[in-house]
């Protein structure tokens, strides 16, 4: 079986997107200065590299919350990529075509990594990356640490409830405009 | 010369754990941020790590001439028994001056802007060392940090006291000065810049 992965674009301080995001601008205030990397994403190099293996994944895990910014992906992501969906309150109706509601953290992570064999299962959204941390069931981290401040937003690494985790930087990509930064989760200390 | 924060700061934001006080100034699994530097007796210089890119960080750190830290953090690493490094002037913020004066050679100081004149003027054409939180964001605040010294270590704490907190909504753009990987951590240097 193959890795969940948690892959974000992040502020020196922490952000993932700036304050007052909601569904009209879901990167909040400033929040889309975080994505200027993208614009060498087809250069070869760092950037090139961290973007192909960012959208070489096959299958993805995402919080309620990015779901529905997403508008549900029209129940399409990336030409019918399975989606699991971690949420509390499971709605009623079915989720449309290739998405599917599995709330219980460690349940989700069993189909996530069966479905990583090619590539790693990609995380979206803080939320998700959250219930993973605090389940330990998050195997790697690429950062993608924008050289910037944004003084508030939305954090990554909030709400967690675990006791210290050792990492391993396993790469790094060097660049003015990013740090990409792979890293391995370790124990629990 | 420039005025440069030195922090060691875990992936998710922390430069201490949960509980950090007095005798346990790191809080719980906090010591882990200090793993890049040699085992030390307590005062700052006996923790220079033995070679490598660790060392050269930490030499520039004290080749600094003279020190910035907040009231807590200096209470909290015992006033460094009164020499932080080479006998370089310690400028300490607090809110009210205590009634006795700091040991050694720190000083008490309530103004940020003119503690800030000070310590350049004693630094002469060194570097200014700052170190804290809670002082970082103060001079985050009115553009008084010139550079950001983050040693990035490997390790999610999860909870404890964030570097980067109590900012308004204010863009900073940084200037990536140099990104440099020792053992078991990575030293990110940064120019920061004011916009807007």
């Amino acid at each position: 079986m193959g890795a969940i992965r948690l892959d974000m674009t992040m502020s020196l301080d922490g952000y993932v997107a700036g304050p007052a995001d909601d569904a009209d601008n879901p990167m909040g205030l400033g929040g889309f200065r975080l994505f200027n990397w993208l614009d060498h994403r087809e250069e070869k190099g760092p950037h090139g590299d961290a973007y192909a293996e960012m959208t070489a994944s096959q299958a993805f895990i995402s919080g309620r919350r990015t779901y529905e910014l997403a508008n549900h992906w029209d129940g399409d992501l990336h030409g019918g990529m399975p989606v699991f969906v971690l949420t509390h309150d499971v709605p009623d109706e079915p989720p449309p075509g290739s998405i599917r509601f599995i709330p219980p953290v460690h349940v989700c992570a069993i189909p996530a990594r069966v479905a990583a064999v090619v590539a790693p299962t990609s995380v979206l959204g803080a939320g998700a990356a959250q219930s993973l941390l605090n389940a330990g069931e998050l195997d790697e981290l690429e950062l993608h640490v924008v050289p910037v401040l944004l003084g508030q937003g939305r954090r990554l690494f909030d709400h967690l409830r675990t006791d210290p985790v050792t990492l391993e930087l396993v790469r790094r990509g060097s660049t003015p405009e990013v740090q990409h930064l792979r890293y391995r989760l370790g124990q629990q200390t | 010369m420039s005025v440069v924060l030195y922090m060691s700061m875990s992936v998710d934001g922390f430069i201490a754990g949960p509980g950090d006080e007095l005798g346990n100034g790191l809080g719980a699994g906090g010591e882990a941020l200090h793993a890049w530097l040699a085992a030390g007796d307590g005062s700052p210089g006996s923790y220079r790590p033995e070679n490598g890119p660790n060392a050269t960080v930490f030499d520039e750190m004290i080749a600094t001439g003279a020190v910035i830290t907040g009231r807590r953090t200096f209470e909290l690493a015992h006033g460094w028994d009164g020499d932080h490094h080479d006998d370089v002037p310690v400028f300490v913020l607090t809110r009210s001056e205590p009634a006795d004066p700091a040991s050694g050679h720190a000083h008490y100081v309530t103004d940020l802007e003119a503690c800030v004149a000070e310590a350049k003027a004693a630094a002469g054409d060194r570097d200014v060392m700052v170190h804290g939180a809670a002082t970082a964001q103060s001079m985050l605040r009115v553009g008084l940090l010139d550079e950001l010294a983050i040693q990035l270590m490997p390790l999610l704490l999860g909870q404890g006291r964030r570097l980067f907190d109590d900012l308004p909504p204010e863009l900073h753009e940084l200037e990536l000065l140099r990104s440099l990987e020792g053992p078991g951590v990575l030293h990110l240097s940064y120019r920061v810049r004011r916009t807007s």
